[in-house]
């Protein structure tokens, strides 16, 4: 990981029957509570956080993008215009999302994955502008910026069980939970399996990794693609939740967010960092939302991350807080440096 | 050939993007970091000139001064506390970059809480026009301008002439050498962030009469200085004067031909040139 000297063995650090029973509790929310808030919450946390699992990906290149919230907006205008305009049904749009966004990622980062560092920022912030003006503007197709109602997704009937979308919360829920363990159980995948280090290797030295006989390029754009599929059908599912598009719900400032939930979560650690992340942040931000100060949510959502960065060790984020209260109390930590010639630091 | 107002339009946007744009690289070069910030700067200074104006009665270039002390001032203490304890060893592009953008949201919370959400108007400042026959300018315009080029002319004094210039540009070329010759690079790199910063404000104060003074006046020349030192090349002072130019002429005069989709001509120019030349236009070839 890029930020830090610091790699921890997290196989190590949380044993697998405390991650197994956070999951069934979590899978278990709909019976204690059906109040609204606290699931729109969950929701809404459990979909940016596929989101960030993302941008963390792209980020395990090497490279910082500033443009995942334009793949959100591309996956909820696909699925918006797809079911709502054209009046297909909702589950083939859904996926269709995911397709579509994957389609313009992979060719995008064709193109501007070449430019790598600042260069590759500037332009994601650029294509993002980009997505959002055409959206803008783009009446025929878009609505402007009066933006397209959603439609729920048709009820489905199992024998006389009846699952309705339309009617309460819980089904909406249950389909994130799904949502959001498969798009975790594939990046974890992804991030510990060789392509997984591949990645690691293409951020920590380029040069090397090229002398190697590893295409820069080509794992790059295998990230950007990925990110973009899973981040499209992110967005797909957001605008349905939420049931409106417009051209200022993805705009640059929730790339931003995208960005700030990985630190506060901590990037070092795909998932959990991922889920830490964006349900500490969009929950604070809901409940900020509630007070009666104006604009109080930023101040804090800026504090949080610059103390986060500041006083947690070298930016690991919040996971690793967790990680070192279970070493303190359970466990020996196994924690190993990297050899300093492979952090970029070093390089001068 | 658009009319004059058009270009005298694009004239102010780019001078106020010059601005942005130079403390930008001034801060890039010593620090090595991008301090995504800068917009709220320039909004902090708006608001400290509108308060000095209106409130305290100061006169208009007076308060302008003020903002920069005081917004300097502010720069240099998030240098000290924030981008200073992130730049040390161990830490990569990436905490910095993340915090700087924080404070983003930070600032403009700050601001939102402290002086509300309305847009505030202070259009009194400087009032009258100049005419010119077929078209007129106002004041206000004149005064960004004439603004601009005084701040260039004592940048290249102060970067040229002084014995702080001169230390500034040791530590952009070499930063080692320059602290083996004595210079203290760790006071340059305060300096230096106090310099961008209330150039920043001063310019936000200066375009305070001439649009509104809100709490996200400062997203819009952010990304825009953004994108004019990148394609004029980071680190390279006069490529963020070219590409201030090139932006905030293109900005209205392609509007004024094809009205929506300039943003994304603007935007797809930007792309080009990166994909062409990344290290900018007046960027050093990739070593």
């Amino acid at each position: 990981m890029i930020i830090g000297r610091y790699y921890i063995d997290q196989k190590s650090v949380v044993p697998k029957i405390v991650i197994g029973a956070v999951i069934a509790l979590l899978a278990l929310v709909p019976l204690f509570t059906t109040s609204m808030v606290t699931l729109s919450t969950l929701i809404s946390s459990g979909i940016w956080s596929i989101a960030v699992m993302g941008f963390i990906l792209i980020l395990r290149t090497g490279q910082f993008s500033m443009g995942q919230a334009a793949f959100m907006a591309i996956g909820g205008y696909v699925s918006a215009i797809l079911t709502v305009r054209l009046g297909l049904p909702y589950w083939p749009s859904f996926l269709a999302a995911g397709v579509i966004s994957g389609i313009i990622a992979l060719g995008i980062g064709l193109i501007v994955l070449r430019a790598g560092g600042t260069s590759f920022s500037i332009i994601t912030i650029a294509f993002g502008e980009i997505v959002r003006i055409v959206a803008l503007n783009w009446d025929d197709v878009t609505r402007g910026a009066s933006g397209i109602l959603t439609k729920p997704p048709a009820p489905i009937t199992i024998g006389n069980f009846e699952i309705n979308f339309a009617t309460n919360l819980v089904p909406f829920y249950y389909f994130m939970f799904f949502l959001v363990i498969a798009s975790a159980l594939f990046f974890w995948q992804i991030d510990r399996s060789r392509v997984g280090g591949t990645f690691r290797s293409v951020a920590a030295n380029p040069v090397l990794a090229e002398h190697l006989g590893i295409h820069l390029m080509k794992y790059r754009v295998i990230a950007f693609t990925m990110a973009g599929v899973f981040t499209g059908f992110a967005g797909a599912y957001y605008v349905t939740f939420i049931s409106v598009i417009n051209p200022l719900i993805f705009d640059l400032w929730k790339s931003v967010q995208i960005m700030m939930m990985s630190i506060v979560g901590g990037p070092t650690l795909i998932v959990g960092g991922a889920i830490v992340g964006s349900t500490v942040l969009y929950s604070l931000g809901n409940y900020l939302t509630q007070l009666p100060v104006a604009n109080v949510q930023y101040l804090v959502f800026g504090a949080v991350v610059v103390l986060v960065l500041l006083f947690l060790p070298k930016g690991t984020g919040l996971v690793d807080l967790w990680g070192k209260f279970w070493r303190k109390v359970f466990k020996e930590p196994e924690e190993y440096e990297i050899p300093g010639e492979f952090s970029q630091e070093d390089e001068e | 050939m658009p009319p004059a107002g058009i270009w005298i339009d694009g004239l102010v946007q780019s001078c106020i993007y010059m601005t942005m744009a130079f403390g930008m690289v001034l801060v890039f070069s010593i620090l090595g970091i991008l301090n995504w910030t800068h917009g709220q700067f320039y909004m902090l200074g708006a608001f400290v000139v509108y308060y000095a104006v209106t409130a305290a009665g100061v006169p208009f270039p007076l308060s302008l001064l003020i903002s920069g002390v005081i917004v300097g001032a502010l720069g240099m203490v998030v240098e000290k506390l924030v981008i200073e304890r992130l730049t040390g060893p161990g830490y990569g592009l990436l905490a910095v970059t993340a915090a700087t953008m924080a404070l983003i949201f930070f600032f403009e919370g700050a601001a939102g809480m402290a002086f509300g959400l309305m847009a505030k108007g202070m259009a009194t400042t400087l009032p009258g026009v100049l005419d010119m026959g077929s078209f007129s300018i106002s004041y206000q315009k004149i005064a960004v301008i004439i603004f601009t080029l005084v701040i260039m002319v004592a940048m290249y004094i102060v970067l040229n002439r002084t014995k702080v210039g001169k230390a500034i540009r040791a530590t952009a070329q070499q930063p080692d050498a320059a602290s083996l010759y004595g210079v203290n690079v760790g006071w340059v790199s305060l300096i230096v962030m106090g310099i961008g910063c209330s150039l920043a404000a001063m310019a936000g104060g200066i375009m305070g009469p001439v649009q509104s003074v809100d709490p996200f006046m400062g997203r819009i020349p952010m990304i825009m200085s953004l994108l004019a030192i990148v394609i004029g090349g980071l680190g390279s002072l006069t490529g963020a004067i070219v590409g201030g130019i090139i932006l905030g002429l293109l900005n209205s005069v392609i509007a004024y031909k094809i009205s929506y989709f300039s943003e994304v001509a603007l935007f797809l120019l930007v792309i080009v040139i990166l994909l062409i030349r990344p290290q900018g236009l007046f960027g050093a070839a990739p070593k």
